[in-house]
């Protein structure tokens, strides 16, 4: 079921992580929930993967120990051989050049006081990239469709797909290899939806930009991502290609996931 | 998680253990040396030679530095020995403890006080099914009042005027009554505004309109809405029962009454340091019990749903309106109106006749030493706004450094919320001697803590914004997370709530000044100026109205600005929305004490 994937640059091996629970009784134990019972994940340069799984199914959890943001209980995390762990800001930036994340709301994710400009330049800033940060903010607006005209406003007064496109220009502006997006396009309208599904796309068909998408949306795993993991009860139950993986579902969980959805595009 | 709790356990511990420690070195700290006033109460014919003077410094275990100090004190309490009085001689252990009896019959008498016009405050409320707006204006004007001003003006009414009680002592029963009053009123108006806004605000959440369709009977509504209200406010009614300590020393100085709180006030005075020390270990271990009392309350009514920390603080909805304003315009405009007419004139020279009637040459009249009354209250607003202001901005700085540690700063801003100004003036006063800064100190001490529990609140909720949790992976690294967009964001609204409670830190500075605690005489000082026309009061009421008058425009003031800042700017956020039960409140009662 499982396909080896030519030389991964993104390796996570064996990743159990568990949360704890408030104490039934003051004095008794805590009780732990496993999010994470081993998972392994492997993304090569340039590839696409969808993560799928009901909510509960550790999909998020798994998301922020690829992205450094937390440590796994057991289990390593590796990007093209060096390990990424939570650490001091300077002992990630390498890694947060490397590999960018769209935040689930991306809209929500910006501070409303900042102009469209600051909002682009803080990656560049803060990961010292070097270059013309000005330039590099006019080059990533453009590549999501934005005018850069748009620089000198703020998040209140952009429209909906505006404020997501800023989101995506503010994570690729540090020319990324890879990007990791927690259900980017959740919550938002069809066709605001859509012109961000077109945006991704199009920069990863282009410029070979790698994706991990997070999603509970399979219609958008479809037109995204080349490969399909699914991931129920902290677990890799099935994945392959996502062609495959929709129109013949293994396993049944992915046939339930698959039920859930009315009718899936062509 | 567990890290996380170990911070705030040791933060709680390590803060108390400091307050005993502070109380310990106290005769290390005020530097004095009492063994020739010890030598002359112990016998009148010892020669005061060194020998007998180094004596009694190393009985007292004076010499050995601070920590020889604190270990000499501790180890007298561990074997049952309060310590010895410098003014008797004597062990100060027997009198402290009959004078607890007297304060704890006194504070026991204050709650009754207390719980019954709270009662009162939120039947309406409750009878309503918790619709519509409270009223609160009883609540507000029961609060209005501080302890030592309301002491005074009962004393006035009841004993002078109206002599149904005794002004003064502690002989029985009817002697209880007007002190219980002066302290369970104020702290009864407190708890039952806060009791009735919380129920008015439960009344719009979701459920009660389910409860409603469901048919469930207005009893059934009412002790659900109870349930409710009362586990998120349990925090804010200990801190009310802990603030009974400090009323008691004003009340008790007011009343002559021979508690806990009057022994300390006067040992502070005498600078009986052995006296101060273990009356403050007493009044400590009072509010110990008031503030378990009120966390066991809290864990009974709650349960487990506390430890899930996910219980949701019920989210006020009332709109502020604009005539909401009107009250705390009048007060300041008329003590604007008052500091304009009077300031031209001399508050020190003795010009007049003695304790001359209000006339048209003297609005106000003149006290006991013929000094014009307009012209000390209006120099008196002038000097107590600079300080409060001075005070507002030390508390603004000092909370927002702290709050930005929040589970570090746990200890400390809960004992800070808890102690009296009155308690901790004492304590300054002890150490540092009387003055208008140490009183300025003495209440900066203490009210930097809400502004520190605000600003706790605000900045974990700013660092949950989605916009705040995505720059770690941006490359923005935790110290520039807290300066360029935690503290932007904060200090705004911890400015604003420091500047609203500007009139109840005047309040706490005329309490010390009132107490003998701050300002000394012939500086105008509004509390000073209430202590010196109080034993002229029968021959001459003018000397204790205006002062009082002011302080009333004053309290007023206060708590009608302390109700606006309780009121979202924005509008009102979902009821029931998910804030942190643990966050402390930033709506601490302003004036209390």
């Amino acid at each position: 079921m499982s396909r080896p994937v030519e030389s991964p640059v993104l390796t996570a091996t064996g990743i159990v992580r568990g949360h704890q629970l408030p104490r039934r009784r003051p004095w008794g134990p805590r009780d732990v929930i496993a999010a994470l019972r081993g998972v392994d994940l492997q993304v090569a340069p340039g590839e696409r993967v969808g993560l799928v799984g009901t909510s509960g199914s550790g999909k998020s959890t798994l998301l922020r120990c690829l992205l450094g943001l937390e440590s796994p209980g057991r289990g390593t995390v590796t990007f093209a051989g060096r390990p990424v762990r939570p650490g001091s800001t300077a002992s990630l930036r390498w890694y947060r050049r490397l590999v960018q994340y769209v935040p689930q709301d991306p809209a929500g994710s910006l501070d409303p006081r900042a102009t469209v400009r600051e909002l682009v330049t803080v990656p560049l800033r803060h990961l010292q990239v070097p270059g013309d940060h000005a330039a590099a903010v006019t080059t990533a607006l453009t590549r999501v469709g934005l005018d850069p005209d748009l620089a000198g406003r703020r998040p209140g007064e952009l429209s909906g797909g505006q404020a997501q496109r800023v989101a995506l220009a503010r994570a690729l502006a540090p020319e990324p290899a890879l990007l990791l997006a927690d259900e980017p396009v959740s919550g938002l309208d069809l066709p605001v939806r859509d012109q961000v599904v077109e945006v991704l796309a199009d920069l990863s068909a282009r410029q070979g930009l790698g994706l991990v998408l997070v999603s509970h949306d399979l219609a958008v795993v479809a037109r995204l991502c080349d490969r399909t993991v699914v991931l129920a009860d902290g677990l890799v139950v099935e994945e392959g290609p996502t062609a495959d993986l929709l129109t013949r579902p293994a396993h049944p969980r992915t046939r339930e996931l698959l039920a859930a959805v009315p009718a899936l595009p062509a | 998680m567990p890290r996380r709790g170990w911070v705030t356990a040791a933060s709680r511990a390590v803060t108390v253990l400091g307050v005993v420690a502070l109380v310990g070195v106290l005769p290390w700290l005020s530097g004095r040396s009492p063994e020739l006033s010890i030598l002359r109460a112990r016998s009148a014919e010892q020669e005061a030679t060194p020998e007998a003077l180094a004596a009694i410094r190393a009985e007292l275990g004076l010499d050995a530095g601070p920590l020889g100090l604190l270990g000499h004190w501790l180890s007298g309490l561990a074997r049952g020995d309060l310590g010895t009085s410098w003014i008797s001689g004597g062990p100060v252990g027997p009198g402290l403890v009959e004078a607890l009896g007297v304060s704890v019959t006194l504070m026991g008498a204050a709650l009754l006080v207390a719980l019954g016009t709270a009662a009162l405050l939120c039947w309406p409320p409750l009878r309503r099914g918790g619709r519509g707006r409270t009223g609160g204006a009883v609540g507000a004007a029961l609060t209005a009042l501080p302890e030592f001003l309301l002491a005074s003006v009962l004393l006035l009414v009841g004993a002078v005027w109206l002599g149904w009680f005794q002004p003064y002592g502690w002989t029985g029963p009817s002697s209880v009554v007007l002190p219980a009053l002066a302290m369970g009123l104020p702290a009864g108006g407190l708890i039952g505004r806060l009791v009735a806004d919380g129920l008015t605000v439960t009344a719009t959440e979701h459920w009660v309109s389910t409860w409603q369709v469901a048919g469930a009977s207005a009893g059934q509504l009412s002790r659900a809405l109870v349930r409710r209200t009362l586990p998120a406010l349990t925090t804010q009614v200990a801190l009310v029962l802990v603030g009974l300590t400090g009323g008691a020393v004003a009340v008790e100085q007011v009343f002559a009454v021979p508690g806990l709180g009057r022994a300390v006030l006067g040992a502070a005075e005498a600078q009986d340091l052995p006296t101060l020390q273990a009356g403050m270990l007493l009044l400590l271990g009072v509010s110990a019990v008031f503030g378990g009392l009120a966390a066991l309350t809290r864990a009974l009514l709650l349960g487990r749903a506390m430890r899930s920390g996910s219980v949701p603080v019920p989210a006020r909805a009332t709109p502020s309106r604009r005539r909401d304003w009107l009250l705390p315009a009048g007060a300041a405009g008329l003590l604007a109106l008052v500091a304009a007419a009077g300031l031209g004139r001399d508050p020190f020279t003795s010009a007049h006749p003695r304790l001359a009637a209000p006339s048209a040459a003297l609005p106000f009249g003149a006290d006991a030493s013929g000094r014009d009354l307009l012209a000390r209250v209006a120099h008196g607003a002038v000097q107590t706004v600079g300080t409060a202001t001075l005070v507002v901005l030390a508390t603004l700085v000092v909370g927002v450094l702290v709050g930005l540690a929040p589970r570090a700063s746990v200890g400390p801003v809960e004992v800070a919320n808890a102690a009296p100004p009155v308690i901790v003036g004492v304590l300054v006063a002890a150490a540092l001697g009387t003055s208008q800064a140490g009183a300025a100190l003495a209440v900066s001490l203490v009210a930097w803590a809400p502004i520190a529990a605000y600003v706790a609140a605000a900045s974990d909720e700013v660092r949950r914004q989605r916009h705040v949790t995505v720059l770690p992976v941006l490359g923005v690294g935790p110290a520039t997370v807290t300066w360029r967009y935690v503290v932007p964001a904060v200090l705004p609204a911890a400015a604003r709530n420091a500047v609203l409670r500007l009139p109840g830190i005047a309040l706490a500075l005329a309490a010390l000044g009132f107490l003998g605690l701050g300002a000394t005489s012939p500086t105008p000082e509004w509390g000073l100026l209430l202590a010196e026309g109080m034993p002229y009061v029968e021959r001459a009421p003018w000397a204790v109205l205006a002062p009082t008058g002011a302080l009333v425009a004053a309290s007023v003031l206060a708590v009608s600005l302390s109700g606006l800042s309780r009121r979202p700017r924005r509008p009102a956020a979902p009821a029931g929305l998910p804030v942190r039960a643990a966050a402390p409140s930033p709506e601490q009662p302003a004036g209390v004490g």
